[in-house]
């Protein structure tokens, strides 16, 4: 009923009048981003240097910074770390303010009338709109997926630049510092700016549609989460410019002392992870919320999408977890700017204490990572097989197993880290008690294919060639739980071809899948199906020649994180190259394809897969609040071939409902 | 489908003993370790073979004609078969990990012969014997084969990670505690320390050389080396190269062969003194062609006594001079 007040005083009030003349310039936007920003530049500058001058401190070396000096960009002498951290943290919060992400709580908390009416905040009218703070669960889930697409780019090209330099042994194109640069942005930014985000924003465009919700519970801190992004990710792009060192080149893993012994360039990995795990949590509760409160009337758990279940168990872990890799992050950012001795040894600290508290995270990392995409796989192959999913209620069970079990597995990273042995068999037994959940998934898949009545549209051979990927991926996982062949694989391109078969062929696979899935429903168009399949023809084949040859370097003796290696795996490495080239081109398919289909693409119906679940029972795109009225859930989202069978009743096509869920009308 | 999955596993099984994918097997653990591998590679031909037999058999069977709009048969379910899919993979898991570490106290239990220390700094080893009441310390491990040795890894800056792939072993070297190896080489040779933990900039090019010989050899070895650390008196800064420097830097002269940073044999003829110290203290000041700055440590002036110093540079510059 709230909804449809809210719609009717939206038509009724419509948007405000766009500010003009000097008002352009102090409401919040762009243009107040282009005064504020700089302004908090020199602010955090001023703040710095006032107060080491006025408690005395060492300015010597900062001379540097005098404009009028003649060494205006001769930073080098400077300990830049306190300005790092000044600008990281003060420049990003300014630049969320100049945007207009703080206004409503300005308002609210100054005690200026605020307008929970206005609406001019919410959808998106014009391509504009897509450049605002906006309150849309649509429109930021499209914002996230464009951004991280964006991410995922550039750190395909750090890839290629790598390949490149690894095309044959000796070094050719980069030096060390800028290999290790490379190596180490491209997985942070593939990590924290790419595959948690872009499951973040797959879900945040399709979970309320799919739990028949009108938008997520807390709309403008769903907005202020994905504004983080821009800036967690620029903040890492940007650690390329400091002087004097360059980007962080600690890998992502980030292991002290090599971390508080770099460059300046460290710090913006401590503060861009701050960022983008700030944005983590924020979406996870969002979900949380959004799921346990806002079902619509007969949306019981057990008739739940698979991936909703998934994003629950997700949002959980990133709750849980995500702290810990903030928390280990500013222990090193306080070792190196404070001087503190959390983990360095002669001041008597623990060097293996961050690799538990890194991998505290870091592990349950991979699942908030992987069970997204089992959620999307569930979905796609539910459809384009046109059968029920098979074993739902053990598929639902064995994600919240993965959940459990996946918070006590991190210390099989750190098998020849030198920790207490006693930690290894225990960490060894849960690690390989986590297939046996995984595995129910695999085979559910599977049976799920069994009679059905398989159409492999791209999205369907992007889950399929997922669900065998990820096998790959799972079975060289059991390898490296093996504490002995762990003891001859750690560390070397053995692990590489592992993580890129789970992250890749798992999570990137899904993503595509659920990009091309769910791309009718955002855009109103339809994509190319030749392009799409072609895409799908060239990553599949380009990626299984690129890293299934890695499990053969790593096994006969080249270490990973190298820009140079043994003559002898010259051969294999320059195939691998020509490869990944390869696979960067299939990129430019996809890419082509998105970009050309959005723009003129065929006008997508409401359901072109026929679909049951609620997000394809509205129009495409869907309406503002996306349904007209709460439907009414009856029965489980999957009854394909079920004669009779309904998921939901729309638009006051009601039934007398009598089932016990009625009662949970929000 | 039995077919497919028959041919699929086949197959993996032709490409998993046809391709050599492990190197060989040159310590007695390794071969308890690469049992284990085997049976983990067994278990998944078997489960791969499985699915991929399922599925492109589903693939071929249950594909739809085109323009075919029909649904596929509503199956939910089957508690046999998941019941089933639960409780095997947990089994085989159960059994490799019980397995698994059968295996590790078994290469972990052997009593060590000896004890060499070892030390990993950015970007060279040292390794340190304590012979016959004589201290030895060398920029090569050299071992007697068919003995147990426990290597004692220490780091100084950051961490490092010991790695021999023939012989399977890999521990981490961590600043602030002292982990350990114990290993029992079985094949007369040379082989190369590997450093596999990310260290820097140098990370790429950290290795060492490690000899294992008979009981003779390594014996004469050891004279040798006791040889060079009591002429000490006459020759310190021989001594010293081969100490600090041999890990890094091939010379001739100290019978060094290292790879990591130039060659001095090349580059050394004709620099004078002050080159040679200026590239000691402070090695950045001017690059051998084809090497980078950042991976000779800088602080050599520091970690030397100022009498060290000398005689290294001495001892170069005769060697410069001579050649």
């Amino acid at each position: 009923v709230a909804v449809e007040i809210h719609e009717r005083e939206y038509i009724a009030h419509g948007s405000p009048a766009p500010p003009s003349g000097l008002k352009r310039w102090t409401s919040g936007g762009w243009l107040r981003v282009l005064w504020v920003a700089p302004l908090a530049f020199l602010l955090s500058i001023v703040l710095v240097l006032g107060l080491r001058l006025a408690l005395g401190y060492d300015t010597a070396g900062w001379d540097g910074l005098n404009p009028f000096g003649d060494t205006f960009f001769h930073f080098a002498d400077a300990d830049l770390q306190p300005l790092i951290v000044a600008w990281t943290v003060i420049v990003p919060l300014a630049f969320l303010a100049a945007l207009g992400g703080f206004d409503y709580w300005a308002y609210w908390v100054s005690g200026r009338p605020t307008r929970p009416e206005d609406h001019s905040g919410h959808g998106a009218r014009t391509w504009r709109d897509y450049f605002r703070v906006n309150t849309d669960h649509k429109v930021i889930g499209v914002q996230y997926l464009v951004t991280t697409i964006f991410f995922f780019v550039g750190a395909g090209l750090m890839a290629m630049f790598m390949r490149a330099e690894l095309a044959k042994p000796g070094m050719q194109f980069v030096d060390n510092n800028t290999f290790n640069g490379l190596f180490s942005v491209h997985a942070s930014l593939m990590i924290f700016l790419f595959v948690i985000p872009a499951f973040a924003g797959l879900g945040n465009y399709v979970i309320p549609l799919m739990i028949g919700a009108p938008d997520m519970a807390f709309p403008r801190l769903n907005a202020l989460s994905y504004w983080l992004l821009p800036i967690a990710g620029f903040t890492m792009l940007s650690s390329f410019l400091i002087p004097d060192g360059g980007a962080f080149a600690a890998g992502w893993t980030n292991y002290t002392p090599l971390a508080v012994q770099q460059p300046e360039g460290n710090l913006m990995f401590q503060m861009g992870v701050q960022w983008a795990g700030a944005s983590s949590i924020m979406t996870a509760l969002n979900f949380l919320v959004t799921i346990i409160t806002m079902r619509a009337p007969g949306m019981s758990f057990w008739r739940l999408p698979l991936l909703v279940w998934a994003n629950f168990a997700t949002s959980t872990l990133v709750v849980v977890a995500t702290p810990f890799i903030a928390g280990s992050q500013f222990f090193i950012l306080f070792d190196r700017v404070l001087h503190t001795n959390f983990f360095n040894a002669a001041g008597g600290g623990d060097v293996v204490s961050y690799q538990h508290i890194f991998w505290f995270y870091s592990h349950p990392a991979v699942y908030i990572m992987m069970l997204p995409g089992f959620g999307i796989a569930s979905e796609v192959i539910s459809v384009f097989a046109r059968k029920p999913i098979f074993g739902y209620r053990l598929m639902a069970l064995s994600l919240m197993a993965i959940l459990i079990l996946g918070f006590s597995v991190w210390a099989h990273h750190m098998f020849v880290s030198g920790m207490s042995p006693w930690l290894r068999i225990p960490m060894m037994v849960t690690t390989m008690l986590i297939a046996v959940p995984t595995g129910i998934k695999v085979f559910s898949w599977l049976a799920t294919l069994w009679e059905g009545r398989i159409r492999f549209a791209t999205p369907m051979l992007f889950a399929s060639g997922f669900v065998s990927m990820f096998v790959i991926g799972g079975l060289s996982g059991i390898y490296l739980g093996a504490i002995p062949i762990d003891i001859h694989a750690s560390d070397t391109y053995f692990v590489v071809a592992h993580i890129h078969y789970v992250l890749f062929g798992g999570s990137l696979f899904t993503i595509f899948a659920g990009i091309y899935y769910w791309f009718p429903k955002m855009t109103g168009r339809m994509y190319n199906e030749t392009l799409g399949k072609l895409h799908f023809w060239l990553t599949f084949i380009g990626f299984n020649v690129t890293f299934f040859p890695m499990h053969w370097l790593g096994l006969q003796g080249m270490p990973r994180r190298v820009s140079d290696y043994a003559a002898e795996f010259g051969n294999l490495n320059f195939v691998i190259t020509i490869a990944s080239f390869f696979l960067g081109a299939s990129t430019v398919v996809f890419v082509y394809n998105m970009a050309v289909s959005w723009i003129r693409g065929e006008p997508a119906p409401g359901n072109p897969w026929r679909a049951l679940t609620l997000e394809w029972q509205v129009s495409s795109p869907p309406p503002i609040f996306n349904f007209d009225e709460i439907p009414q859930v009856v029965g489980s989202p999957y009854e394909y071939g079920v004669r009779g069978a309904r998921h939901a009743v729309m638009n006051g096509d009601r039934i007398e409902a009598t089932e016990p869920e009625r009662a949970k009308v929000h | 489908m039995v077919l497919v999955g028959v041919a699929v596993g086949g197959a993996l099984a032709l490409v998993a003993v046809l391709i050599p994918w492990l190197p060989s097997a040159d310590a007695k653990e390794a071969g308890l370790v690469d049992r284990v591998y085997w049976v983990v590679t067994i278990i998944c031909i078997a489960i791969f073979a499985l699915v991929a037999g399922v599925s492109v058999y589903s693939v071929w069977k249950f594909r739809a004609p085109p323009d075919d709009e029909d649904d596929g048969s509503p199956i939910h379910g089957h508690t046999g078969l998941e019941v089933v899919w639960t409780a095997v993979p947990a089994a085989l898991v159960t059994a490799i990990s019980v397995y698994s570490g059968v295996v590790l106290t078994q290469i972990e239990r052997t009593n060590p012969d000896r004890v060499v220390q070892v030390t990993a700094q950015q970007f060279a080893w040292s390794f340190k014997y304590n012979e016959n009441g004589t201290e030895i310390t060398s920029g090569t491990l050299a071992l007697p084969v068919n003995q147990p040795v426990e290597l004692k890894l220490n780091a100084r800056d950051v961490i490092h990670s010991f790695w021999v792939p023939e012989w399977r072993m890999k521990k981490d070297a961590v600043p602030g505690i002292e982990t350990n190896i114990i290993v029992t080489p079985s094949k007369l040779g040379e082989f190369t320390v590997v450093c596999t933990e990310l260290c820097g900039l140098g990370h790429a090019t950290m290795r060492a050389r490690a000899l294992v010989m008979t009981q003779d050899g390594f014996e004469e070895w050891l004279r040798e080396q006791q040889r060079l650390a009591e002429e000490a008196g006459s020759a310190q800064g021989k001594t010293l190269f081969t100490q600090q420097c041999g890990s890094c830097h091939a010379l001739a002269d100290a019978g060094t062969t290292a790879e990591t940073g130039p060659n001095l044999d090349n580059v050394l003829p004709g620099k004078d003194a002050d080159f040679i110290r200026e590239s000691i203290v402070n090695p950045d000041a001017e690059i051998a062609p084809g090497f980078q700055a950042g991976i000779m440590p800088p602080d050599f002036g520091q970690t030397l006594t100022s009498d060290q110093l000398d005689s290294l540079v001495e001892y170069l510059q005769q060697v410069a001079g001579r050649s």
